[in-house]
């Protein structure tokens, strides 16, 4: 932490493993185990025992401690003042000069500026919420979606992380001022997402689209949660997939900032979309085999992994229904966008938001003197 | 204090030497906190009518007064008993009468089970019996049923896996029953428990299920608490217990079959018994072993319980439990606060899932209260700002009193309107949770990754309490915990990497993570010499069976040569550790037994101080006013005698307690605690004695007789007003601990346990003179075998004073 962190002093002793009680051979302890046939270095316990392999380490010298007086999580590292901050425009550079494999470096930046646009959202807006309006196959509105559709899998990776009750998506549909230029290129990105996605509808009605998945994991929540009403939604699918394809499309624009990137990231996006194509093919062929893949690359793990095979299938068709009710925050993939490098992003409180809210309204008010005199009920 | 010379030896010298009187009666005399019920004499009421059949029941019946009292022996019906007879039940032809005793099968139990006349007690069974029988059967160990005493028939040790709610607990040992025919061999069956209230419970439901009373066919026997007759048939005892039992028993030979249930849980004695078991085995081919385990380790059971190296493994019956399928969450990164991201997760839950139970763990009491706290405070904003349901919050950890814990099983709140969201609860728990008990209903679990746990070190002799990462097999264990009722989930505060790379594979026995002096008095006493080729399943680490060895070296309970003394053999006749238990029996030297026995039973039991943190200063005043300057082993004492002054002017002492921040179940158990210790004492003739409260030299004779046992826990104060102390011998830095209540403390300090917190602390201690180091404990204090350093030459010093003081007086 540097200077500004918390003075940690401790004192240590000369000896504070006691090494000196253990090198000295002539305890009563040690004397009474080598009268026995004890070597040092040995374990105790039976000669040639048949379970002798399960020893550990414990057996052979105790149990290391270490000292933990923070509410660190598991695995998250301190900053010791040893990181630098703000290195966050050079990290490709600096992976490249690493040796990094491009791809890595793909998903390392998409996950910085998700990450980076979550937080922001979160900050500046609130959260905007749909109602689940059904799913549409083909002409028709259906209330369930077809069996074998891969839903709620893909979102994971466009879900923020932790604390996202927010749907980035959709905010962004209502972010009036920011990034125009984008906002332009995104409509035409959905026109052709849209189109993509209906031929790929009439070809095959069970396929859902990205775009499909994140309407219904909006839908989902927002069943979940009846308040919101701010919003009256026509349709939700329509409203979302623009929204959707626009994050996308911003995406690959923020990607293709940097010039150098540029030729890689289309080539790139080209194969991805082969690849896409060929995954959906195969996803038609062999729904099954590819559920289980996913649900491999969700690191979901049935905690009964010695469960029988026989049950597996129809328990997994019932978690996949689970699935879409899950949580955001939960439910985010490991690919979730972060770049504090923890999973909670650092917001205030909502109770501050909404204070800061009230604020800023009532700054505005003061700044407005129509607003003003009717306050103050002054007949101007 | 002015003792002859040649009494100021280390007091446990004189047991060394043997005192006849006293202890000639040691080995024969079972202490009373294992003293069993005697075998049992066979002789149910239903006997009476079938006692043609078989011989061998009748040698079984001794001469046992109480015994003979109720139930006649002969063949003949007694006249004057005839009202124990039922109707008919001396034509009874009982059900188990067709079955042969290692040859039945699960048909003919079915058969015996259904009969209307219960063949344990000859009555007919109730109708409630029948009503439990059907649920039994729907049980899904009960199918196994045949599988299952098959491999009984065949082998001497079976190991059991059975998933939690497999009702392996409450049916295995019926099944044994059912097939061991105990009433004709006059043997039991034991069936052990890690914990006691599992032991009593499980025993309750169990004489349920048989139609019979609770300590009559089937009993309990847990440390302070024996509820066993002559007739038991089928005994649930703590894991403890037992191995208490084969000090006197090394055979084990009450017992036709023994069971040791959550053998996973591998509690430092369920370790001993499978070793002890493991050799007793050898020598009684005769008695069956059975050990019932979770799934997670049973192959390391099979592979340990072979008894011979060319032996295959021993043999394995699986049956599959109850659970429901949990799924698994991790987050994305690593979480910066795990508190606060497990707040934000139940939040969360309880914002977004559907109905259903939050279990949520965490590491410490301060920690939950806090994060109960923060939940609450939350979840009044979500409820007054939107639609959300109630939430019920419940900490749970172990210093909870009990009625606060029971509340843990309420029901869920109603939703506030009909058709409402629903309410739900939310547990906030220690590990606690994660085994020992059960909560029907949760069905989302939060699991940040840690867990408070007790390690010995024994080079510096510190026992840590930390937190730390849990292991794998704990997190499996706690995600299993949302799948008791339906499908669940679980939400890990951590990445799949961290769960992969960071967590060690199973949590550590006690035997590695405890002091074992006592456990090496223990086995010496049940008589294992050689400790180092002893089969343990995990052998602990050999520095720490140094370190046992030699405190007990030192405090007189081995000799030189390793062999059991006199007064070892007494000390593990209590059922504490030994420096307890030496302190105990050497009190009388210091006419002071009897507060020395208030001492050891208050240093027993958890902290009598209450300290609730919304009341901290006025808990402070109150506990200052029972202050002794000298020390907290002195205070402890005050408030014993002021509770048991409050007693005796008959004030309602709850309430009492209740105003002077003290612990009434702490102080109960402890008076419990003392009792007991008092019967053991007067078995062995250890005197009771005080020094008459106005003497001057009450208290100096209590803190005296404390160093007896504890001349191993001093330090040394490092320079004048230094708040460092340093250990004895080990030369550990330590600290007082903050809650201590001795103003000035002096240079030399006894105390009572050295434990790593946030720093090294000693905990409760007393001011001690340096010159009664050297009387009381003068093997230990031989100035020869320390290090060069403050305290030797503090040591050489004082050796010096003393020896001109004592020239003076000779001058006289």
């Amino acid at each position: 932490m540097g200077l500004a962190g918390a003075k940690n002093k401790r004192r240590l002793g000369n000896d504070p493993n006691n090494n000196r009680w253990m090198r000295n051979t002539e305890s009563f302890g040690q004397k009474m185990l080598r009268s026995q046939g004890w070597e040092p270095g040995q374990y105790l316990g039976a000669k040639d025992a048949a379970h002798a392999e399960n020893y550990g380490a414990a057996s052979a010298s105790h149990i290391q401690v270490t000292l933990k007086d923070d509410t660190l999580g598991l695995g998250a590292k301190r900053n010791n003042g040893d990181e630098c901050t703000g290195l966050f425009d050079f990290q490709h550079l600096l992976g490249r000069l690493n040796g990094k494999s491009e791809e890595a470096l793909e998903s390392e930046l998409k996950k910085r500026e998700d990450l980076m646009m979550n937080s922001y959202l979160e900050r500046r807006l609130g959260t905007i919420r749909f109602v689940r309006g059904g799913w549409l196959v083909g002409d028709v509105l259906k209330k369930e979606p077809q069996e074998g559709a891969d839903k709620g899998e893909v979102n994971g990776a466009q879900k923020s992380s932790e604390e996202s009750t927010e749907e980035s998506a959709e905010t962004e549909a209502s972010e009036p001022s920011d990034l125009p230029s984008k906002k332009r290129k995104a409509d035409e990105d959905t026109e052709k997402d849209d189109e993509k996605a209906r031929k790929k509808e009439k070809k095959s009605k069970k396929r859902k689209t990205e775009s499909d998945v994140e309407t219904d994991s909006a839908g989902s929540k927002e069943k979940k949660d009846k308040k919101s009403k701010k919003r009256k939604v026509d349709s939700a699918e329509s409203d979302t997939e623009p929204a959707k394809s626009e994050k996308s499309s911003k995406r690959e624009k923020q990607k293709s900032e940097s010039p150098e990137e540029e030729v890689d990231t289309s080539a790139e996006d080209a194969k991805r979309a082969k690849k896409e194509k060929k995954k959906e093919r195969k996803e038609k062929k062999e729904k099954k085999e590819k559920k289980d893949k996913k649900d491999k690359k969700k690191k979901d793990k049935p905690v009964s992994e010695s469960g029988s095979e026989a049950g597996a299938s129809s328990s997994k068709e019932k978690k996949r229904k689970k699935e879409e009710s899950v949580t955001p925050a939960v439910e985010s993939d490991a690919s979730t966008p972060t770049a504090s490098g923890y999973s909670t992003p650092v917001t205030t409180n909502t109770r501050y938001l909404a204070r800061s809210r009230f604020i800023a309204q009532k700054k505005m008010a003061f700044a407005d003197s129509a607003a003003l005199n009717q306050i103050f009920m002054i007949k101007s | 204090m002015c003792l002859p010379n040649k009494k100021l030896r280390q007091p446990c010298g004189r047991y060394r030497q043997g005192k006849a009187s006293a202890n000639s009666e040691i080995t024969t005399i079972p202490s009373v906190l294992c003293r069993i019920s005697h075998p049992i004499s066979a002789l149910t009421p239903l006997t009476f009518g079938m006692a043609d059949q078989k011989g061998t029941k009748r040698s079984s019946v001794e001469s046992d007064a109480q015994d003979s009292k109720r139930i006649k022996t002969d063949d003949k019906p007694n006249p004057y008993l005839a009202h124990l007879n039922m109707d008919g039940a001396n034509d009874f032809k009982s059900p188990l009468d067709e079955m042969e005793r290692h040859n039945t099968t699960a048909l003919q139990a079915a058969k015996a089970e259904d009969s209307d006349i219960n063949p344990w007690t000859g009555k007919p069974h109730s109708e409630n019996y029948f009503k439990i029988l059907k649920t039994r059967r729907d049980l899904p160990v009960s199918k196994q049923r045949e599988e299952f005493l098959e491999l009984y028939h065949k082998t001497q040790i079976l190991v059991f896996v059975g998933e939690t709610g497999s009702g392996k607990t409450t049916q295995i040992p019926q099944y044994v029953l059912y097939d061991e025919m105990p009433h004709q061999t006059g043997k039991l069956i034991a069936c052990t428990q890690p914990r006691r209230v599992a032991a009593m419970s499980v025993a309750q439901r169990v004489a349920n299920e048989l139609d019979v009373e609770l300590g009559q066919e089937v009993g309990y026997s847990i440390r302070f608490e024996n509820r066993t007759g002559p007739k038991t048939l089928l005994k649930y005892m703590t894991d403890g217990q037992l191995l208490r039992e084969a000090m006197h028993d090394p055979n084990m030979n009450r017992y036709s079959c023994i069971i040791l249930d959550e053998a996973h849980e591998r509690t430092l004695a369920t370790d001993i018994l499978m070793a002890l078991l493991k050799e007793i085995a050898h020598r009684r081919s005769d008695l069956k072993i059975i050990v019932m385990s979770a799934t997670l380790d049973a192959q390391k059971f099979q592979s340990y319980f072979s008894l011979r190296k060319e032996d295959p493994p021993a043999p394995l019956l699986a049956v599959p439990g109850r659970t429901h399928p949990v799924e698994i969450f991790y987050t994305p990164e690593p979480e910066r606060d795990y508190v606060e991201a497990a707040v934000r997760t139940v939040l969360q839950i309880h914002a977004i899932e559907p109905e259903g139970d939050i279990l949520l763990f965490l590491t410490g009491e301060e920690e939950i209260e806090d994060a109960c706290r923060r939940i609450s405070l939350e979840v009044d904003d979500m409820v007054r700002e939107s639609d959300a349901g109630p939430l019920a919050i419940y900490p749970l950890y172990g210093t909870l009193p009990p009625h606060q814990q029971q509340k843990i099983f309420d029901k869920a709140p109603e939703p506030f309107r009909k058709g409402g969201r629903p309410g739900r609860k939310c547990i906030v728990a220690t590990n606690i949770a994660e085994t020992s008990l059960t909560i029907d209903g949760i069905v989302y679990v939060v699991d940040p990754g840690f867990s408070k746990q007790k390690i010995y070190n024994p080079r510096s002799r510190v026992e840590s309490l930390l937190v730390s990462p849990i292991s794998k097999a704990s997190a499996q264990q706690r995600a299993g915990r949302a799948g008791r009722t339906r499908p669940g989930k679980c939400f890990r505060l951590y990445t799949e990497k961290a769960f992969k790379k960071e967590l060690i594979e199973q949590t550590y026995p006690e035997i590695l993570r405890s002091n074992l002096s006592n456990t090496i008095l223990e086995l010496k006493k049940l008589g294992v010499e050689d400790l180092v080729h002893f089969d343990f399943m995990d052998p602990p680490a050999p520095e720490t069976m140094m370190r046992a060895l030699e405190e007990l070296n030192y405090l007189a309970c081995l000799d030189d040569d390793g062999g059991l003394t006199k007064l070892g053999s007494l000390a593990s006749e209590f059922p504490l550790d030994p420096a307890l238990a030496v302190m105990l029996i050497s009190s009388p030297e210091f006419y002071c037994s009897n507060e020395i026995l208030s001492i050891t039973s208050l240093l027993s039991v958890p902290q009598i101080w209450i300290r609730p943190n919304n009341n901290r200063k006025r808990a402070d005043e109150m506990k200052a006013q029972f202050a002794h300057p000298d020390g907290d082993h002195l205070t402890l004492l005050n408030a014993y005698h002021a509770y048991k002054g409050a007693e005796q002017n008959g004030e309602d002492v709850k309430k009492w307690c209740h105003e002077h921040f003290l612990s009434f179940r702490h102080l109960s158990s402890a008076d419990n605690v003392r009792a007991q210790l008092k019967r053991i004492m007067e078995t062995h003739e250890i005197e009771l004695v005080s020094t008459p409260f106005n003497n001057k030299d009450y208290y100096t004779n209590i803190r005296r007789a404390l160093l007896a046992g504890f001349f191993m826990q001093v330090a040394m104060r490092e320079s004048s007003n230094s708040k460092i102390y340093k250990t004895v011998k080990d030369d550990q830095m330590v600290m007082i601990h903050p809650s201590t209540v001795v103003s000035s403390p002096y240079d030399w300090v006894v105390y009572n346990e050295f434990v790593l917190t946030t720093k090294q602390y000693i905990r409760t201690v007393t001011n001690v003179r340096p010159e009664w180091l050297l009387e009381i404990a003068p093997v230990y204090y031989d100035v020869d075998t320390f290090e060069k350093g403050e305290i030797k030459s503090a040591l050489v010093r004082l050796t010096e004073k003393v020896k001109r003081r004592q020239a003076m007086k000779g001058g006289y």
